[in-house]
């Protein structure tokens, strides 16, 4: 088949070969050619819409003072913001949900790094973990709040059973409770950055490696100066996907604490939800998710660029 | 080929940029989407449509008409769910009933009241909420409805439930204002008086009986503690939730004396930071370390009621209704073996108790009102609601007829049940002051007993509760 152009720019396709009949295409009307990019692009831009219509909703409460027992709301400017940031539990979220998603995304790169590069050898137990890793993923971690709920209860729960600690033991008092909600963070989402790490591991070329071992490198040498270096890259990009969803942490968390005791696990998200569903107070409650909603969009775009400078140092353009 | 004609190839540079950003749009959907609660944003509820109503009362007076209602799955519901076919053959009334379970029933309704939507007409409250869903206007005024004959049957006898019930769920929203005034916002269904429910078999075993003052009875649920047998003396919440404050601690609270605002001038001064308040509060976060579940701070009613049932607490100290269900035969390890007492007396005598009630209440955004109407008189009336009490696991139904005539003949094998409800019910009411910031003041209130029980100091706990409080309540 071969196209060619007539000089409007109408499309006109022959077919070639001997048994071909050359019988003419109707050529596509010009209105039809200038619609179709827009029409392309309605369900991109339906998503759009749906995406920043409650963004922009959300932003123009925060400049209110609405609540269910205000219905007719009144602009404030920027009151919200400053009495939000100016109440102490504000930044006992900041701090709860910081330390939350810094501790938690650690933890699952190392871990999840370690078990990729166990997992890498190949072996039938490696292959069999492989597919059990992945359960804690497939739980929603609403389901999975529940079920370390029942295993975190002194009185009757396994956890205290098994470890021998009685039913003295509280793993969500005030001492222990984030590192608890952090422990089941690690449980579902660990497998996650193995599972990623493991698919960059497997992608790298194998010639560097194949001349590192004819020059006698030892395995810690090539894992260091080799295998890293290459697979820094993918293990960035596990931790912007567990950092930016730590940050916004509130299933599991809620389930377990419901921010509590006091106020030892209230992230932001949870703050976010007492002001707006429990408290119905929707100008409140918009405020603190614009306030999160920076914070992720701005740490955020950091990754982004620190990621590009690895997959530049990782390819070699840059030193 | 040139290059021009390949077609496009990601590299895995592109990919991984890609899945970077893919992070960062992952992460922020959530939060754009969280900002858009509460698009109602319109002033006040539609206008009551009671005075619609005229000529001579009909139960097929919307006959064809179809109704959704939206209620918790709860031994209420439970009882009522075979009946709804009575009421279509009654009313020609077809009834959907939607289900959503107890922990997020109320975020459901928040978020759909506030749209005003009008999807279910009728729903299941409790009197608190009626001080956050009536300034929105989100509530029918059931008064012009039962003072409308056209509307309804004379044999409804409103007056027929319990006093204390029917103000708790009237208000005219006004700070300061005593309940009981204002509008009639929903129709009291079922109640709950909290009380003791306790191991008649364990304390018959060792000799005691349930103590009657608040100084014995921290001894006694001390002295049930074991932990080493992993028994404990008595339960009761302690959450971070407003439900933490409303059943036993409430309660006790009042018999000692305490109050949680003073009204003067149209204007309230939160009082929890009282030296009585203060000296109450410590002795009941004290109990809780010394005598309650070791993870208090997570415990809800299920929670409670589970460990009586199984034998681990001794006692609890909730609601009457949330108890009765596991002496049931069969529904638990202990059912058979449980017994009810009024709990610990003031030292003036006192047996104030904090009420909670389910009640029926329209949904002001509702298209079908007349039908909504006919539902909540039919499923309030003296008829259904002993059909309730004889059939299901109905307790404790808000109409005194109801009760001494059919509610009394099924407590026989539940000990104590009735001589604590009738020493307790003359006191019993809605134990708070009216206030349209009830839910954020109280969940306060909870964080503030979980501080004190971390090490907190009670008074300076107290103190920055009272100072926070007065500022949302008086706004």
């Amino acid at each position: 088949m071969t196209t060619t152009m007539d000089e409007t720019g109408t499309r006109e396709h022959r077919h070639g070969g001997t048994g071909g009949t050359g019988r003419e295409v109707k050529p596509v009307p010009a209105w039809r050619r200038r619609l179709r990019p827009y029409l392309l692009s309605v369900p991109a831009l339906l998503i759009t819409v749906g995406i920043l219509y409650p963004f922009v909703l959300g932003a123009y409460y925060s400049v209110l003072n609405y609540a269910a027992v205000r219905p007719t709301p009144e602009f404030v400017g920027l009151d919200n913001f400053k009495t939000v940031m100016s109440d102490p539990i504000f930044w006992t979220s900041v701090r709860v949900t910081a330390v939350y998603a810094l501790v938690a995304t650690a933890v699952e790169t190392v871990l999840g790094v370690g078990i990729a590069l166990l997992l890498n050898r190949s072996s039938i137990v490696g292959k069999i973990f492989e597919k059990v890793l992945i359960l804690p993923l497939m739980i929603a971690p609403v389901i999975a709040g529940v079920i370390w709920r029942l295993m975190f209860n002194p009185q009757f729960g396994i956890l205290n059973h098994v470890l021998g600690l009685g039913s003295t033991f509280n793993w969500l008092s005030t001492k222990t409770a984030l590192w608890s909600v952090i422990l089941v963070d690690v449980w579902i989402f660990t497998p996650f950055v193995a599972i990623l790490v493991l698919a960059g591991i497997r992608s790298l070329p194998k010639e560097p490696f194949e001349a590192s071992d004819v020059d006698g490198a030892g395995w810690f040498y090539m894992f260091r100066r080799l295998m890293l270096p290459m697979m820094w890259p993918y293990i960035l990009v596990a931790v912007i996907f567990r950092f930016m969803d730590s940050l916004k942490i509130f299933d599991h968390v809620f389930v377990l604490t419901a921010g509590g005791p006091g106020s030892t696990t209230r992230t932001l998200q949870i703050g976010a939800y007492e002001d707006s569903i429990i408290n119905l107070n929707y100008s409140v409650g918009s405020t603190y998710m614009f306030l999160l909603w920076a914070l992720v969009f701005l740490t955020a775009r950091y990754l982004v660029s620190v990621l590009g400078k690895a997959q530049k140092r990782a390819a070699g353009s840059e030193t | 080929m040139n290059d021009s004609n390949r077609p496009p190839q990601t590299s895995r540079r592109d990919l991984l940029k890609a899945m970077g950003f893919g992070g960062l749009s992952l992460a922020a959907t959530p939060l754009l989407n969280a900002c858009g609660v509460g698009t109602g944003g319109s002033t006040g509820g539609a206008a009551n449509g009671a005075s619609e109503v005229s000529g001579s009362f009909d139960w097929k007076k919307a006959k064809g008409e179809s109704i959704k209602i939206l209620q918790t799955p709860h031994p209420y519901q439970q009882s009522f769910q075979p009946l709804l076919k009575e009421f279509t053959a009654k009313t020609g009334i077809q009834v959907t009933a939607d289900l959503v379970p107890e922990a997020d029933y109320f975020t459901k309704l928040n978020t759909e009241l506030a749209g005003k939507s009008g999807e279910h007409d009728v729903f299941m409250t409790g009197a608190y909420f009626i001080w956050q869903y009536g300034p929105p206007g989100w509530m029918e005024d059931l008064k012009p409805w039962l003072e409308n004959d056209s509307a309804t049957s004379q044999e409804y006898d409103f007056e027929d439930i319990y006093e204390g019930l029917r103000t708790a769920t009237s208000w005219d929203f006004k700070v300061g204002s005593p309940l009981g005034t204002g509008g009639q916002w929903a129709i009291p269904w079922g109640f709950e008086t909290n009380v003791i429910a306790y191991n008649k078999k364990l304390f018959d075993a060792k000799g005691i009986r349930p103590a009657e003052t608040w100084g014995d009875f921290q001894q006694l649920a001390v002295d049930l503690t074991d932990r080493s047998k992993n028994q404990y003396g008595v339960s009761f919440r302690g959450s971070k939730s407003w439900a933490t404050i409303h059943p036993g601690f409430m309660t006790q609270y009042t018999r000692m004396g305490c109050v949680d605002y003073k009204s003067s001038g149209g204007k309230l001064t939160a009082a929890m930071n009282s030296p009585e308040a203060v000296e109450f509060s410590q002795q009941w976060v004290d109990l809780a370390k010394h005598a309650g579940p070791t993870s208090w701070t997570t415990y809800e009613y299920p929670d409670c009621t589970r460990d009586l049932g199984d034998g681990t607490a001794a006692m609890v100290f909730d609601a009457d209704s949330a108890t009765y269900p596991k002496n049931k035969k069969g529904a638990s390890r202990e059912a058979g073996n449980l017994a009810w007492h009024p709990g610990p007396a003031g030292p003036d005598g006192s047996y104030a108790t904090n009420l909670w009630t389910w009640s029926l209440a329209m949904n002001s955004a509702s298209k079908k009102k007349l039908a909504a109407w006919l539902f909540i008189q039919w499923a309030t009336g003296k008829e259904a609601m002993s059909r309730g009490v004889q059939q299901g696991a109905f307790a404790d139904p808000t109409r005194q007829s109801v009760f001494d005539s059919v509610f009394k003949q099924t407590l026989g094998a539940f000990p104590g049940y009735l001589d604590t409800f009738e020493k307790v019910v003359p006191e019993t009411k809605i134990q708070f002051t009216p206030q349209t910031s009830f839910f954020e003041t109280t969940e306060d209130w909870a964080v503030a007993l979980q501080d004190m029980y971390s090490g907190k100091d009670a008074k300076s706990s107290l103190d920055d509760l009272a100072k926070s409080s007065d500022s949302k309540v008086n706004a």
